[in-house]
């Protein structure tokens, strides 16, 4: 096989905050092959979004910093550029759509602008080829009269008409690779499945790989090809998303998965939880970060973080007790 | 986690009447006048909620579901009576509760209590966990201060929350613990009715199945009423015994839980049943995605508000608004292909 798009190499991630040093993302390492949509899902705090920032090298700063790992696109180490260099891939081969369209735009400038804003910096292109490529685009996403709407300001548009506006800024470049950090969480869910329909299409159409970022599984499910199971800022598992749905190895990723109401449950019947709630990530535990809420927990959970462990090539887990499960 | 009964105030409830609903509201219209213009001056009105008509059987849940302007949340708080609604009626166990105001709401106030979707917003930041949970028998003046230390720890076991939690405050706890505290205070008066504002929306996965194991819990102890109003029909489908689906200020469709989701009859119902992304990566997509946005509840389309973006939109659609129809008992519908979608 060829080299994957994007390789990301035992990955930690650090904040400066009041009370200390905290590590948001602590050895994570994935890999995005071109034209697959893979997912990162977890709950708040699990560092799915600081994974996001820290491929685009937008963690605020000078809190956050990169403090080991690789971040490896197209073969070369985003974490080692200089930020005029990053600024070239950003936009231009790196797209990302955000949760909010409202605060991802610009308010006091219009559609047009902000559209023709990244190909005018990223590509060779006349302020009227700009526009034209800019009306296009919007066609694309599936704006109505996208000539009239160049000329708008964001607010005059809908929820879910900002956001394909924030995915035609995202892909005006034809990126190689879109992250898209939980893009529907803040929509409606009929406005949603025309979202996530619309960035399948334009994948297949323009053969970019995707990151899902989202902390809905159904989301994934329907989406993803290969998952990344995120917990406390470790990865917990990750798979096929076959692996993960039908023959999840971490009791993490299982209580998730069984927790969830679907419309079969039956109604008012009891919901399996997971006791407890998420460890701070001031006070993580010695052992696996799981192991407050866990009910596989034995002894030796509480030492030492468990290993990584090989299910098959594509299925892997951070658990001692994977074989039991 | 089994939750102990509370120890009541030593009240006795008169025998409830079980035929007679709960709830009852009839013909509900909340209009906000919309300023507009350099005089603003009122020529338009947002019909939030245009004629809605529902009823609650005690110890039922009836779960409320639309997306976003729905008009959902003002019929909840037109309940509640935080808002005083323009026509209609709202009863509460046979009283006319629509136009009450001051000191005679006060005991269906303690009746009828709500739960909120952000608890960082709806409980007071200043205020100790104890002091928020205390207040409301201040108001309905009910017990001594050590009545009322002994009940709030109660409510504090009822929910699955520390005893030393009295002396916190809200930023201390998780949001599903701040939503436990938002719960604790609505059952704090033994209320009978309680509107759920999308009370799981804000939180994770993980969480959100121990509060509605919280709130089946409740329900059962306790005989309560719930009007759950959510956008997510897959948790509305779990708690709900009947379920109402709204749009742009109207029930297009009501039905028993089971019915509305394995034989929904209004094309937005199935609609937004197929939007629903299934955590099954088996599932084939054959979806059928209504394309355009909802429409503004200050200028809504003509006939039927779903027709620009309905699959199934005749010409009738565009003049006559449909009524609710019965299609089997206890499941009605509003549209005029009701007998084709099938």
């Amino acid at each position: 096989m060829t080299n994957p798009l994007l390789s990301i190499r035992h990955l930690a991630t650090e904040f400066d905050t009041d009370e200390g040093r905290v590590r948001a993302v602590d050895d994570l390492s994935f890999d995005v092959q071109a034209g697959e949509t893979i997912g990162i899902v977890g709950e708040s705090g699990c560092g799915k979004s600081v994974t996001a920032l820290s491929i685009m090298r937008l963690l605020p700063q000078p809190m956050g910093q990169i403090v080991s790992g690789e971040v490896i696109f197209q073969d070369q180490d985003l974490t080692q550029l200089t930020l005029p260099e990053m600024g070239k891939i950003r936009g231009a081969r790196i797209g990302m759509v955000f949760q909010e369209p409202m605060t991802a735009l610009n308010p006091v400038h219009t559609i047009g602008r902000q559209l023709t804003e990244v190909l005018l910096l990223h590509e060779d292109i006349s302020k009227a080829g700009a526009i034209k490529a800019g009306v296009e685009m919007l066609d694309k996403v599936g704006i109505p009269s996208p000539d009239v709407r160049m000329t708008e300001y964001p607010h005059q548009l809908s929820g879910g008409m900002r956001q394909r506006v924030v995915i035609a800024i995202a892909l005006a470049c034809k990126p190689a690779l879109l992250i898209a950090d939980e893009p529907t969480t803040a929509l409606d869910v009929t406005i949603q499945a025309q979202i996530l329909e619309l960035i399948r299409q334009l994948q297949s159409d323009m053969g970019m790989a995707v990151i899902m970022i989202t902390h809905d599984l159904g989301v994934i499910a329907e989406t993803c090809e290969d998952v990344v199971v995120m917990y406390a800022g470790k990865m917990a598992e990750k798979g096929s998303v076959y692996d993960i749905f039908d023959r999840p190895k971490h009791p993490y990723t299982k209580g998730l998965l069984a927790s969830i109401p679907t419309l079969d449950t039956p109604p008012k019947s009891r919901l399996s939880v997971i006791e407890g709630m998420v460890p701070g990530l001031l006070d993580l535990p010695a052992g696996c970060r799981f192991e407050n809420r866990c009910p596989y927990r034995q002894d030796g959970c509480l030492s030492a973080p468990p290993p990584i462990e090989i299910v098959t090539d594509a299925h892997q887990v951070s658990c001692y007790r994977w074989q039991d499960i | 986690m089994r939750i102990k009964l509370a120890v009541t105030d030593g009240k006795i409830y008169e025998p409830r009447d079980m035929s007679q609903p709960i709830l009852e509201v009839k013909d509900l219209k909340m209009h906000f006048p919309v300023k507009e213009g350099i005089f603003l001056r009122n020529n338009k009105f947002n019909k939030a909620v245009d004629g809605v008509s529902l009823s609650i059987q005690p110890g039922e849940t009836l779960g409320l579901v639309g997306e976003s302007g729905c008009g959902k949340s003002t019929l909840g708080r037109c309940i509640t009576r935080l808002y005083q609604p323009t026509s209609g009626s709202v009863k509460f166990e046979g009283q006319d509760i629509t136009t009450l105001g001051g000191r005679a709401l006060l005991p269906y106030r303690q009746n009828i209590q709500m739960i909120f979707q952000d608890p960082m917003e709806s409980l007071n930041s200043r205020h100790t966990v104890g002091d928020i949970l205390e207040e409301p028998f201040i108001i309905h003046k009910m017990g001594n201060r050590t009545y009322r230390q002994k009940r709030i720890r109660e409510l504090l076991e009822i929910v699955g929350l520390p005893a030393r939690s009295v002396t916190r405050y809200p930023f201390e706890f998780s949001g599903g613990q701040r939503q436990r505290i938002g719960i604790a205070r609505s059952i704090a008066l033994n209320p009978r009715l309680i509107v759920c504002d999308e009370p799981v929306s804000a939180l994770d996965v993980s969480i959100q199945s121990q509060i509605l194991n919280l709130l089946v819990d409740l329900q059962k102890e306790f005989n309560l009423s719930y009007l759950f109003i959510a956008h997510d029909l897959a948790v509305v489908k779990h708690i709900s015994d009947r379920i109402s689906i709204m749009y742009l200020g109207k029930i297009v469709e009501s039905g028993n839980g089971e019915e509305v989701y394995q034989a929904s009859r209004h094309p937005y119902t199935q609609s937004l049943i197929s939007a629903i992304p299934a955590p099954d990566p088996h599932r084939e997509l054959n979806r059928q995605i209504i394309t355009g946005d909802v429409p503004s509840p200050i200028n809504p389309p003509s006939g039927c508000a779903f027709h620009p973006r309905c699959p199934m939109v005749i010409d009738q659609c565009k003049h006559d608004a449909p009524v609710l129809e019965i299609i089997s008992e206890g499941h009605i519908a509003a549209c005029h292909r009701k007998d084709e979608t099938r």
